[in-house]
């Protein structure tokens, strides 16, 4: 019988349909493709400006979803870097800093520099000291959110070259400005790396089950800060990437990023646990995200009604997630079977 | 068949929650509309609508918004303008995508309170660029932003500060005083706003009074009252003899750290700004000496009357100023009706 199931698995395995469910099986993609769908077909029909108009709406994708792709390359390896938010503000007031002191190419050097150094840093507490990432990253976001005020003396920076700045903002492909190719870029150079490379293809061995990777002879630690400066480093460039568009650096920056990060991260199947997810259901979570801000900004709906919505795809992206399906189910079936026995119990008796 | 169940399960709850969301939007259009006709049909000055996006920083989720929303929307409702609003939470980078979206949608017109002064640049010119009136409100502009703009109408802010120490000027006297100051949050205008109208006129009408120490807070009595705390701990107590807030809250958070050190706040000499629901009561009870009277309900109403004006071709050239006064509140008026608290 076993072998006439490895058989027929093999079979199908070989055409198409076998190939296609296959891959399917191994995606986590699933959910975030069908509330990516949902929320489309809700958008097309009650707000089409989310689609006429773009070139916003990508914009927006962008503003969530570049921190996103950075923070799904800890997430695969069952990390957390919540100082991403932090990261984003101050390296936007190094680069603007030092761009009025230098010029922007070493402001941007300098922020990005000072991005890896911070990596480093959590990396070092994570993998070396043993830290729990949750508890070393939320360090560093308060110790950088700090350090951000005290290098702007707790004002936004200006950007001296205004004139740069707001071209910055202007479109430079088509309707494409700089940020909206950039955040692909980093998508592309992210997917790649995590799919392609094997030091990111290890990132989920890393997650799936830490002992075997080490058994298995993968360098943990080093992916692990691998990861990390991944992180920290696409942070920084969104750092750099708000503050040119703005002509500002605000050492605030960031409050509403860090949330919105790992809910695209969550939308998009990833694992918080690690081992599984990807980094195109990060794009597909940021989308569904980016989409779903979009029409109800045009809608006029008030924050706490936003946060409503938002909230409640994220909750469902979590308990449509299988393994869930599958708790929520078992326990109504017990519940339901513990009644119709006592039913049956109490009628008897 | 579990397979199929599993993915059946996810798309018939998102399809529900599709039609939940499509339920709400369609019941906010029906709003807008019916406020809309209702304006039509209510006189003269409703002929003509318009579609204007309001960038606000705050909401309903702060007090000052909770009466400014309700006002803007009743005259909104009253001249026929079909507000779009939004909040970023005082996220410049929030903010600046709504200005995106509301660029993209073409109003008429846009209202703009920015969250960081600093950063509304690129908005301003992408609004001109569309050809999109811009008016600011509750917080005005920088003044190289300014002629970006077709008008500001808010309380004036500079001001407020200048009445805050004329208030702190008058009350100290001649003695030589020694104060903490603590101020709004990072690179908001009011809150620099505030703080040069304070420290210049202290600096003028009486330089006895000596600022210790400044400090931002995030405009709420909860950190006012960390931050408070910590400066009093800094400072130390024996040598504070009074307290400048930028705001209301901000005052009664320092009033609750000086309760905390078993001292009377009476005891010192104290100044807000905002004669709220907070600081009102705290002036009758006499711990704090005096606060300036603003009126967010004036301040919502008459953002829209001034886009309004402009869009009508009522204003126009020079840059209109709508600046709501700058009553003071003391013991000896703070329960008069014409200055009752309204946030």
């Amino acid at each position: 019988m076993t072998n006439q199931t490895v058989i027929k698995v093999g079979a199908d395995a070989t055409g198409f349909w076998g190939k296609l469910k296959v891959a399917l099986a191994r995606r986590t993609e699933g959910r975030g493709v069908a509330l990516f769908i949902v929320i489309a077909s809700f958008v097309t029909v009650s707000q089409p400006l989310v689609f006429t108009a773009y070139q916003v709406t990508l914009g927006r994708i962008a503003l969530i979803g570049l921190v996103a792709l950075g923070l799904t390359a800890v997430i695969l390896m069952g990390e957390l870097d919540l100082s991403v938010a932090s990261t984003l503000a101050v390296s936007g007031v190094i680069m603007t800093t030092v761009a009025n002191q230098t010029n922007i190419a070493i402001g941007i050097l300098a922020a990005l520099a000072a991005s890896v150094v911070i990596s480093l840093v959590n990396a070092y507490f994570v993998a070396i000291v043993g830290l729990n990432s949750f508890i070393a990253t939320l360090g560093m976001l308060f110790a950088l959110r700090g350090l951000a005020l005290v290098l702007s003396d707790e004002q936004p920076v200006k950007l001296e070259n205004t004139d740069f700045g707001i071209a910055f903002g202007q479109p430079l492909v088509g309707p494409l400005t700089p940020r909206i190719l950039i955040f692909f870029a980093v998508f592309i150079a992210i997917q790649v790396f995590v799919s392609r490379v094997k030091a990111g293809r290890e990132f989920l061995a890393v997650g799936g089950n830490r002992q075997a990777a080490y058994d298995a002879g993968i360098p943990v630690k080093r992916r692990i800060f691998t990861g990390f400066i991944i992180s920290g480093g696409v942070a920084a460039l969104a750092g750099v990437v708000n503050s040119l568009e703005r002509t500002a650096a605000d050492p605030t920056a960031g409050s509403t990023v860090l949330l919105a990060s790992f809910a695209a991260a969550i939308i998009g199947g990833n694992y918080l646990k690690g081992g599984k997810g990807s980094i195109v259901g990060t794009l597909i979570g940021a989308a569904s995200l980016g989409m779903l801000q979009v029409a109800l900004t045009i809608s006029g709906v008030q924050v706490p009604v936003q946060e409503i919505f938002i909230g409640g795809v994220l909750l469902l992206a979590v308990l449509t997630d299988p393994s869930s399906l599958r708790a929520v189910w078992g326990s109504i079936s017990t519940t339901f079977q513990g009644i119709k026995n006592s039913l049956a119990k109490q009628a008897r008796d | 068949m579990r397979k199929s169940r599993l993915v059946l399960a996810p798309a018939v709850l998102l399809s529900a929650a599709a039609l939940v969301l499509s339920g709400c939007a369609a019941e906010e259009t029906t709003t807008t509309e019916t406020s809309a006709a209702t304006s039509t049909d209510s006189g003269d000055a409703a002929a003509e609508t318009f579609d204007v996006y309001a960038l606000l920083p705050q909401g309903t989720d702060q007090a000052y918004g909770t009466t400014y929303l309700p006002e803007m929307e009743a005259v909104a409702a009253e001249l026929g303008v079909n507000l779009t609003i939004t909040n970023s939470q005082y996220d410049a980078d929030k903010q600046a995508s709504e200005c995106e979206i509301a660029v993209a949608a073409k109003p008429d017109g846009i209202i703009l309170w920015p969250a960081v002064g600093d950063a509304v640049r690129p908005c301003l010119e992408a609004a001109a660029a569309a050809g999109i009136p811009v008016t600011v409100t509750n917080s005005d502009l920088f003044d190289a932003d300014k002629a970006l703009s077709a008008g500001f109408s808010g309380p004036d802010t500079y001001g407020q500060g200048v009445a805050s120490a004329e208030i702190m000027c008058e009350i100290v006297g001649d003695a030589a005083v020694s104060i903490i100051q603590l101020n709004g949050s990072i690179g908001n205008s009011t809150a620099i706003d505030r703080d040069n109208g304070f420290t210049d006129t202290v600096a003028a009408n009486c330089p006895n009074v000596t600022i210790l120490d400044e400090q931002n807070t995030d405009w709420t009595k909860a950190t006012a009252q960390q931050v408070a705390s910590e400066m009093i701990t800094a400072q130390g107590l024996e040598n504070i003899d009074g307290i400048y807030a930028a705001d209301d809250s901000i005052a009664a958070g320092a009033i609750a750290a000086l309760e905390a050190r078993g001292v009377d706040a009476a005891d010192y000499f104290i100044t807000g700004i905002g004669n709220t629901f907070m600081g009102n009561p705290l002036v009758a009870e006499g711990k704090l000496d005096g606060t300036v009277f603003q009126s967010s309900s004036w301040d919502g109403g008459n953002a829209v009357r001034l886009i309004h004006s402009v869009l009508t071709g009522a204003v126009s050239g020079d840059r209109e100023l709508l600046l709501m006064p700058s009553v003071k509140v003391t013991a000896a008026n703070a329960t008069d009706a014409d200055v009752a608290p309204e946030w």
